[in-house]
């Protein structure tokens, strides 16, 4: 009897834990259903009476939303093929190879992870000034990476590091260039940390709002966090019902992407090397 | 079938040397084990032979060709991993082709070979499988497939037998010995159990602080040990080593344990003192000889293993099974005269003919030495 009371007590604080997580999604996706006027009808109800589509039909067709999101999505994309590409080889090289400054840099690179981001802004925004890139897409990829990087060579470094050199010394001997011992051995042992980097990253980029407010204020190459912004919410008026159907379209990318790489995480984990 | 020859060979890592002077040559065909206790340098040798460590000094020849400058996989050698190294991603039947995928063997001839190799190996029901759904003995045939398949001239082999258990261990030896009969390949084979290395090589190059300390068939350095560190590293249990002397007579040099005559000297020993060794089934009971005390008797079924003490020093000895006795119970035992080993005390080398090469235990490098590969 006392262990059915203790299960319930614990399922019951369970949901409660998810709901309070959980209601916010919630009603973020109830309002974007809802018209304008239900929006703020007192007494407060969580169904909209009356459905309504129509402000997806307003933001995609009449906004510059589709823009906005073709923006993030190149961006973040281009972000994470490049945070990827460089923090795999660095964190190879920090892994296996030795040479003067190894240990140097691979502390260097935490160091610089623990500098506010708001202190860079500026002098970020200058350079890419003095460069040409000043309100590009391409600005905001490289900034996204320079703040991204040091993470991910740290997570990825870790990975690398549980790899037995053994493996790829197999590789060569079996007639592999060094290059093809990487690619044949350590790349599909390092997966499961290439794909938490790339979820690490694709979030960042896909979310990061600071950096793109100062270095971007071109309409054209706005990315959705702050086109969305400047676009519903001014200091008068905040367009509710229009925002929520706009947060809704935002959160979907992430979502689809966690619901289909999740697996593969899991599965990458359970893989033994080697008997030892 | 390929000949190896080390010259020279010195692999320093940081401050520390690993390997300070190799040279070595093993004939075609051999099956040569390199045998020390961990940390001796072994399993560096070995890697600088794949080529997957460069010598900082010396040279490794294959065939006579100097192969310094050969990448790992250009060397046509095999190697089996102690961690067996397998990629964990790829399927048993994979893991073998891959040798040969990188060599760019058609992919019919491919599936034949691994064919072959698995039916040898008793691993055809296993292809589809991954590795990390096999068992230890089943992860090491497939490593050992892999080696095989590509029919390579050297096969390298790092102690491995270590991770498997007694009796698989024993079964893999028989294969393995059976194996080199079959192909004749030259192989070398790294190990700290020196009961491998006596029972599977045709040649044992025991080794100790990165130097090779005796090179020989397994019975030359059972039986003519080079130095104290082959004498004691080699035999189960290990040989006792006494204290001795050698005295001058009007008829040669004999030796004694104190006042005790153990046999004659062999022509040429200066008189002085000597550690004898004596191996534990060269000790037998006896009316007369060297007076001793029962430490401990442990019998062990088909024999008793009886640890002495002796005017010499600790002495072992190996006695029929029946015998029975008590700690501190009193002991007369002889010691077989054409047996015994004699070393010098202080370079620890044989006193004596020796079959092979022997260096000094004791060899260390000299600042010079030392510069001249900074």
């Amino acid at each position: 009897m006392r262990g059915t009371l203790a299960h319930l007590v614990r399922t019951l604080l369970c949901w409660a834990c998810i709901l309070l997580i959980v209601f916010p999604l919630l009603w973020m996706l109830l309002t974007s259903f809802k018209p304008e006027d239900e929006v703020f009808s007192v007494p407060v109800k969580l169904l909209p009476e009356e459905w309504t589509i129509e402000y997806y039909r307003i933001l995609i067709e009449e906004t510059a939303f589709p823009t906005y999101f073709l923006n993030s999505f190149v961006v973040s994309t281009a972000t994470t093929l490049l945070v990827v590409a460089v923090a795999t080889i660095g964190a190879y090289s920090i892994v296996r190879f030795s040479y003067r400054g190894r240990a140097f840099i691979a502390s260097g690179i935490l160091l610089s992870y623990l500098l506010p981001s708001v202190v860079l802004i500026i002098p970020l925004y200058m350079m890419m000034v003095e460069i040409g890139l000043a309100n590009s897409l391409a600005s905001l990829v490289l900034a996204y990476a320079s703040f991204a990087l040091p993470f991910a060579l740290w997570l990825l470094r870790s990975f690398m590091a549980a790899i037995p050199e053994d493996l790829e010394s197999a590789a060569m001997i079996d007639g592999a260039s060094r290059l093809e011992a990487f690619v044949d051995v350590v790349l599909p042992q390092a997966l499961p940390g290439i794909i938490s980097t790339m979820l690490f990253t694709f979030i960042l980029a896909w979310n990061e709002y600071l950096f793109a407010l100062v270095l971007v204020n071109a309409d054209a190459v706005r990315p959705l966090t702050t086109g969305v912004m400047t676009m519903l919410v001014s200091g008068f008026n905040i367009e509710w019902s229009l925002l929520m159907a706009a947060s809704v379209l935002m959160s979907l990318p992430l979502i689809v992407i966690l619901a289909f790489l999740q697996s593969y995480l899991v599965r990458g984990f359970g893989a033994g090397a080697v008997k030892g | 079938m390929a000949s190896i020859e080390l010259r020279g060979v010195r692999k320093r890592f940081g401050e520390t040397e690993i390997v300070r002077g190799v040279d070595l040559t093993i004939p075609s065909g051999a099956f040569v084990s390199l045998l020390g206790p961990s940390g001796c340098g072994k399993t560096t040798l070995l890697r600088m032979l794949a080529g997957l460590e460069r010598p900082t000094a010396g040279s490794v020849m294959i065939d006579g060709v100097p192969v310094d400058d050969v990448a790992p996989g250009a060397r046509d050698v095999a190697m089996v991993f102690q961690s067996y190294a397998l990629y964990p991603q790829m399927t048993v039947a994979q893991n073998i082709a891959y040798p040969l995928r990188k060599r760019g063997v058609p992919k019919a001839e491919r599936a034949a070979r691994v064919r072959d190799v698995a039916e040898m190996l008793r691993l055809d029901a296993l292809l589809d499988r991954k590795p990390r759904q096999l068992s230890g003995g089943q992860q090491q045939r497939v490593a050992l497939g892999r080696a095989l398949v590509r029919e390579p001239r050297i096969f390298l082999l790092d102690e491995p037998l270590s991770n498997l258990d007694a009796s698989l261990r024993g079964h893999m030896r028989a294969e393995l010995i059976e194996l080199h009969r079959r192909i004749g390949r030259t192989m070398v084979y790294v190990t700290h159990d020196q009961l491998e290395a006596m029972t599977m090589s045709t040649h044992i190059a025991v080794i100790d602080k990165g130097v090779i300390q005796q090179f020989g068939t397994p019975l030359d350095v059972y039986r003519q040990p080079a130095n104290r560190m082959v004498a004691q590293f080699i035999g189960t249990p290990a040989m006792s080593l006494l204290e001795a002397e050698i005295v001058a007579g009007p008829a040669g040099g004999s030796v004694r344990i104190g006042a005790t005559p153990i046999g004659s000297a062999p022509p040429g020993a200066a008189p002085g003192p000597v550690v004898l060794g004596v191996r534990p089934e060269d000790v037998e009971l006896a009316e007369t000889g060297l007076a001793a005390r029962v430490r401990l008797a442990e019998p062990i079924g088909h024999e008793t293993i009886v640890q002495l003490d002796s005017p010499g020093g600790a002495l072992t000895a190996r006695l029929p099974a029946e015998f029975r006795s008590a700690p501190g119970d009193p002991l007369t035992v002889r010691l077989r005269a054409a047996n015994i080993h004699l070393f010098d005390p202080a370079s620890g080398l044989r006193i004596g003919p020796t079959a092979a090469l022997a260096v000094p235990a004791t060899a260390q490098p000299t600042t010079k030495e030392a510069q001249d590969l900074g």
